[in-house]
């Protein structure tokens, strides 16, 4: 058996007679992404929710976008990512105040999937930036995980899971810090999300991660990371992710040299039982010259070769230990 | 890519400048990114100097120690062979005796050029490779029209280089391209007529027909015993003007728009507007039992892993070839 729901997370920017754009830029580079992404052999597609506008334009509604999809051997939508990456005093997860305006902004995000087949993840960034929200104390946490189950609630009535994505530059990035909302939310209402460089950057092993909340895990974000962050830049005011100074590219795809056990987590997934999605993203790509295209390419190679053989492997030892 | 047709992937256009595509980290990307697409066969054109270390003959085994080594390292990205190699020697090259500019329509220059295929045929031999493929003559607004007499000069060189393919066990493969002085049907089917059908083979093209004003489907059933290699790629456009006469062409034409503002003249397969009847040629293909290597080339085009990719495509959604 070759795992087959790969999921592709909608991070793009090709080259236009305007510059390098994401493929949002029309409706012919839509189409052109789309079929790459088909031809590596992604099935599924996870984007922002502030895409949805654009692609239902283009395509005459966001089922007509998933339609395309499907027509070029994709089986659906699998996850819409939501994030206040910026704390506003409209929006803040760490402000209580602010949590009605957020809870009705998903709203307004659920209704634009009504039609889709079954978008499984409700991805959520759970906090703004550190810089912002910190003194990060367990009633900071607490504020947030209330959000989110609030939140958590609503979508599982849309049939979605809210899954939290923590980032190295967020206010919930530390071991400790992540059990401490873990256990402030309710298991039955908020997932984990496990984006492997992010964790990594912050001095959080993914491996062990997943292995302690397997049971809340309902996706990932397979990218890879060169860089810990050693000098505190998750606290770089307004951005760590452009502007560290010692690190001005945190993000790589899987096969180049990165810090990421990616067999071994493959090897952990396997023997867990899961059984969704696993997510390609390219974060930051173009950085260096790099191209979106090749690192997607590249990325499935590494899957299609490396990742294939660990899982085989996995299935391999649990046969034997059955 | 899982098909009776065998199909490969050309490396070109990746190599686009000379100091470009040198790192062995970066053609091992493009290595994997075609593997990605579905195909394990690549195309090598032969380039010149230190810098051309995936395409000059001497320079790969320079840096990988022996044919095997260079398959050793394209293995290493799961790309398990060579198809074929193209070479121009009419292209300027420090190897080949220094940039002497020699062409093939100068009968004073055949022998050296004869002598100068001997990295190439052991090369393609010893990589395992099928066809050396090659650019029979120089581009047409460099020398006078060719007369019968003159193609039969070209072709003697092609017949003698033939000579030393078939005894190292590979094929030879005259590609034509648009700009090239053997240029109208008349005088490709000359050329074909001129040179040995058991030694020399015809390396159809077919954007490069279709801009020359060729139709590449009724051309391929025509001479379909001597098409020997295919390089499969689309274009919007036809030489309607006689451009490829124009003063530098491959400047002027190619990459100066023809005066018509054309800034690309090659374009993967599906591409809109494209000229090239693909199915209806593939399909000419599969009925003449077409033996030979379908090279997907997506030269003098836009990011090579974009178009690679969208030819992966092509060939699944359109063609029906299962990766």
């Amino acid at each position: 058996m070759v795992w087959t729901k790969w999921s592709y997370m909608d991070h793009w920017v090709t080259e236009t007679p305007q510059g390098p754009q994401p493929p949002s830029f029309n409706r012919a580079y839509m189409d052109r992404y789309v079929k790459q992404l088909s031809a590596l052999g992604f099935t599924g597609f996870d984007t922002f929710f502030f895409y949805l506008p654009l692609y239902a334009g283009m395509y005459g509604g966001v089922p007509g976008f998933e339609r395309f999809l499907q027509d070029n051997g994709f089986d659906k939508i699998t996850g819409i990512f939501s994030a206040y990456p910026s704390a506003t005093r409209y929006t803040a997860p760490h402000v209580r105040e602010t949590h009605d305006r957020i809870v009705a902004d998903c709203e307004n995000t659920l209704r634009m999937c009504e039609g889709l087949t079954g978008v499984e993840n409700f991805i959520v960034m759970p906090t703004s930036t550190h810089h912002q929200t910190e003194p990060v104390t367990d009633d900071t946490i607490k504020v947030v995980a209330d959000l989110w189950n609030r939140v958590g609630a609503l979508t599982l009535q849309h049939g979605m899971k809210t899954t939290c994505h923590f980032e190295f530059w967020g206010a919930i990035r530390t071991r400790e810090q992540l059990d401490t909302f873990f256990r402030h939310t309710d298991p039955e209402l908020v997932f984990f999300f496990c984006d492997t460089a992010q964790h990594t950057i912050a001095g959080v092993d993914p491996v062990q991660m997943f292995r302690d909340y397997s049971d809340r895990c309902t996706g990932f974000h397979f990218k890879d990371t060169k860089n810990v962050d050693e000098h505190e830049a998750y606290r770089t005011p307004p951005d760590p992710e452009l502007m560290a100074p010692q690190v001005t590219r945190w993000f790589y795809e899987m096969g180049e040299g990165g810090l990421v056990d990616f067999p071994a987590l493959m090897k952990e997934i396997v023997a867990s039982g899961y059984d969704g999605w696993l997510t390609v993203e390219h974060d930051k790509a173009e950085l260096g010259g790099g191209s979106y295209a090749e690192a997607t390419a590249v990325a499935k190679w590494y899957i299609d070769n490396v990742l294939a053989e660990a899982e085989a492997e996995a299935r391999a030892e649990l046969e034997t230990a059955r | 890519m899982k098909d009776t047709l065998r199909w490969a992937y050309a490396l070109n256009q990746w190599n686009v400048r000379l100091d470009v595509f040198v790192r062995h980290e970066d053609q091992q990307r493009a290595l994997k990114t075609v593997s990605a697409c579905g195909f394990d066969t690549i195309e090598l054109a032969s380039g010149t100097g230190r810098w051309d270390n995936i395409s000059r003959p001497e320079v790969i085994l320079l840096n990988h120690g022996s044919h095997q080594g260079f398959l050793d390292f394209l293995r290493r990205a799961q790309v398990r062979g060579v198809s074929s190699v193209f070479w121009d020697p009419q292209a300027p090259t420090e190897e080949e005796e220094g940039y002497a500019f020699r062409s093939t329509a100068n009968p004073a220059d055949a022998d050296a050029i004869v002598e100068w295929s001997k990295p190439f045929v052991d090369f393609v031999a010893g990589v395992g490779a099928d066809q050396l493929v090659v650019r029979p003559v120089g581009s047409a607004w460099m020398t006078p029209p060719l007369d019968a007499d003159g193609i039969k000069v070209v072709a003697d060189v092609w017949n003698r280089i033939g000579e030393r393919t078939a005894a190292a066990g590979i094929g030879l493969a005259l590609h034509y391209d648009c700009l090239g002085a053997v240029h109208t049907h008349a005088e490709l089917t000359g050329l074909l007529e001129a040179t040995d059908p058991a030694t020399v083979g015809f390396a159809l093209d077919t954007a490069e027909l279709t801009v020359g004003g060729i139709d590449p489907v009724a051309f391929y059933r025509e001479h379909a015993d001597r098409v020997t290699h295919v390089h499969l790629k689309d274009t919007r456009y036809a030489d309607t003007g006689e451009e490829y006469r124009m003063p530098g062409a491959e400047s002027t034409m190619l990459k100066g728009g023809a005066g018509r503002r054309i800034e690309r003249w090659f374009y993967e397969l599906g591409t809109e507007g494209g000229l090239v009847d693909v199915p209806g040629f593939v399909a000419a293909l599969r009925e003449h039992g077409y033996p030979g290597w379908v090279v997907v080339e997506s030269d003098h085009g836009g990011n090579p892993a974009e178009l690679a990719m969208l030819n992966s495509w092509y060939l699944q959604r359109v063609l029906g070839v299962a990766k």
